[in-house]
């Protein structure tokens, strides 16, 4: 039962766990050296998703500290990204108080409101704060990459989610 | 209407302040600190710089050991096969290490010629240029929007900002921040990156831009200018930052140069310790 329990734990585990590796590790979804314009913003997905189905699993402290160490990881402002963040995890927080049931539809365009105001905020921040020049082209294929590939990871973190954590929502 | 409107509220506030569970801090409240954070770093206050330094040394030494997995992975299938090319990787260090020992003593040699010809043009003393630090690439993150790579040496081996990185003499880039114990590279074909040029016979002057993408384009050049393609380009040396003569890349007829080194493929560079002449950054 005990052993039972700790898997589970692990598996629950598991979002924040990806979470922070992509934050700290080398491994990003960027697929320059393939596709020149490809890049994703993975970690904006897996908080925004998590926070809606499932906040438990979330913490927003984490989110936080993921987002600094993305900073320093990456060589932007430090809070930059933590701001970004919890951006997003405010309004998968508000969705989740304002709808009863979810859809991978409804879940997709609210996503969408999401990413336009966490990427807002941060090359907004990035531009008139900051030394440091970004190319808006980036941004622009940065999050259609993230927003048009969605429905992907919706799909695959839901059939995680019931495979291994249990089929029920917040 | 205005029960739509508390609605909106209760739930407006709810997901700013709500605890609860896992939500051990309200989003607002991290928020706050979030701002505090990014503006005391943004306006660089002495006691920020100091803990971002220290946080940036244990986070990068933090991140290339969560990064060997990544790195190991494909050695895996290799096998043993993975034992020798350790060893053919030491022995190619060995090699760079000879090499720059014998560029160490040429540049010594050259160096003390170039001061006692200035000696007779009667012109000012030149810095010497002997000094080089051989640095590991600890982090080499593909970022969309920023080119750059952490190396495992700095401010304890004398690097400071602005100085030229190199890989096989070639130019690979400049550092942009430094820590006691690692350095942030800027790579050349990063968006904020702009190196004068010089090449071709008339010694064209240009500034080589990075765009972010694989292939910095050469900008300000004389007017009607006509690319001519497989010229090899240099750093002209002008902004005092970059030696004059540094080999940079080939041009190509879009107006792009084609680099030496292929930035996405750095596991080692030398950071030449030569003093800026101007205030980088």
């Amino acid at each position: 039962m005990a052993k039972k329990n700790i898997i589970s734990k692990l598996f629950a585990s598991g979002p924040l766990f990806l979470l922070y590796y992509l934050s700290i590790s080398e491994v990003d979804t960027n697929l320059e050296k393939l596709i020149e314009v490809f890049s994703l913003n993975l970690q904006i997905i897996i908080i925004y998703f998590w926070i809606i189905k499932r906040p438990s699993l979330m913490g927003t402290g984490h989110i936080f500290f993921a987002g600094l160490i993305n900073d320093v990881v990456m060589g932007f402002p430090l809070g930059i990204s933590s701001l970004s963040y919890l951006l997003i995890c405010f309004v998968g927080n508000y969705v989740r108080n304002k709808s009863v049931n979810t859809t991978i539809a409804s879940d997709w365009f609210t996503f969408f409101i999401a990413l336009l105001f966490a990427n807002l905020l941060f090359f907004s921040l990035l531009n008139n704060f900051s030394e440091v020049a970004i190319s808006y082209t980036k941004i622009g294929y940065n999050t259609f990459f993230t927003l048009f590939l969605f429905p992907v990871f919706w799909l695959l973190f839901n059939l995680y989610q019931k495979s291994f954590i249990g089929s029920q929502d917040a | 209407m205005s029960v739509s409107r508390d609605d909106f509220s209760i739930a407006f506030r709810s997901a700013l302040l709500q605890r609860g569970g896992a939500q051990k801090f309200s989003v607002l409240s991290l928020i706050f600190l979030a701002l505090i954070i990014f503006f005391l770093d943004v306006y660089g206050f002495t006691l920020v710089k100091t803990a971002r330094s220290f946080l940036n040394d244990v986070v990068y030494r933090v991140t290339y050991l969560a990064s060997a997995p990544t790195r190991l992975l494909p050695d895996v299938n290799k096998g043993i096969a993975s034992h020798f090319n350790l060893k053919k990787e030491n022995e190619e260090l060995r090699k760079v290490i000879e090499r720059y020992k014998s560029l160490d003593l040429n540049l010594e040699y050259i160096s003390n010629e170039n001061k006692n010809l200035k000696k007779v043009l009667d012109a000012e003393d030149v810095q010497s240029v002997s000094n080089i630090v051989l640095a590991k690439v600890l982090v080499d993150r593909n970022s969309p929007f920023l080119k750059s790579i952490i190396i495992n040496k700095g401010s304890r081996e004398g690097i400071i900002k602005g100085m030229p990185v190199t890989q096989n003499k070639y130019l690979v880039g400049r550092i942009v921040e430094t820590n006691y114990l690692s350095s942030r590279v800027l790579l050349i074909n990063d968006l904020n990156s702009r190196i004068p040029v010089t090449f071709d016979e008339k010694s064209t002057q240009a500034i080589l831009t990075g765009g972010g993408t694989r292939e910095p384009t050469l900008s300000y050049l004389p007017e009607d200018y006509q690319f001519v393609e497989d010229l090899t380009v240099f750093a002209s040396g002008k902004d005092g930052i970059f030696t004059a003569g540094t080999p940079i890349g080939k041009t190509k007829e879009s107006g792009e140069v084609k680099l030496f080194v292929d930035p996405n493929q750095l596991s080692f560079v030398t950071v030449n310790l030569i003093k800026p002449s101007k205030e980088v950054f």
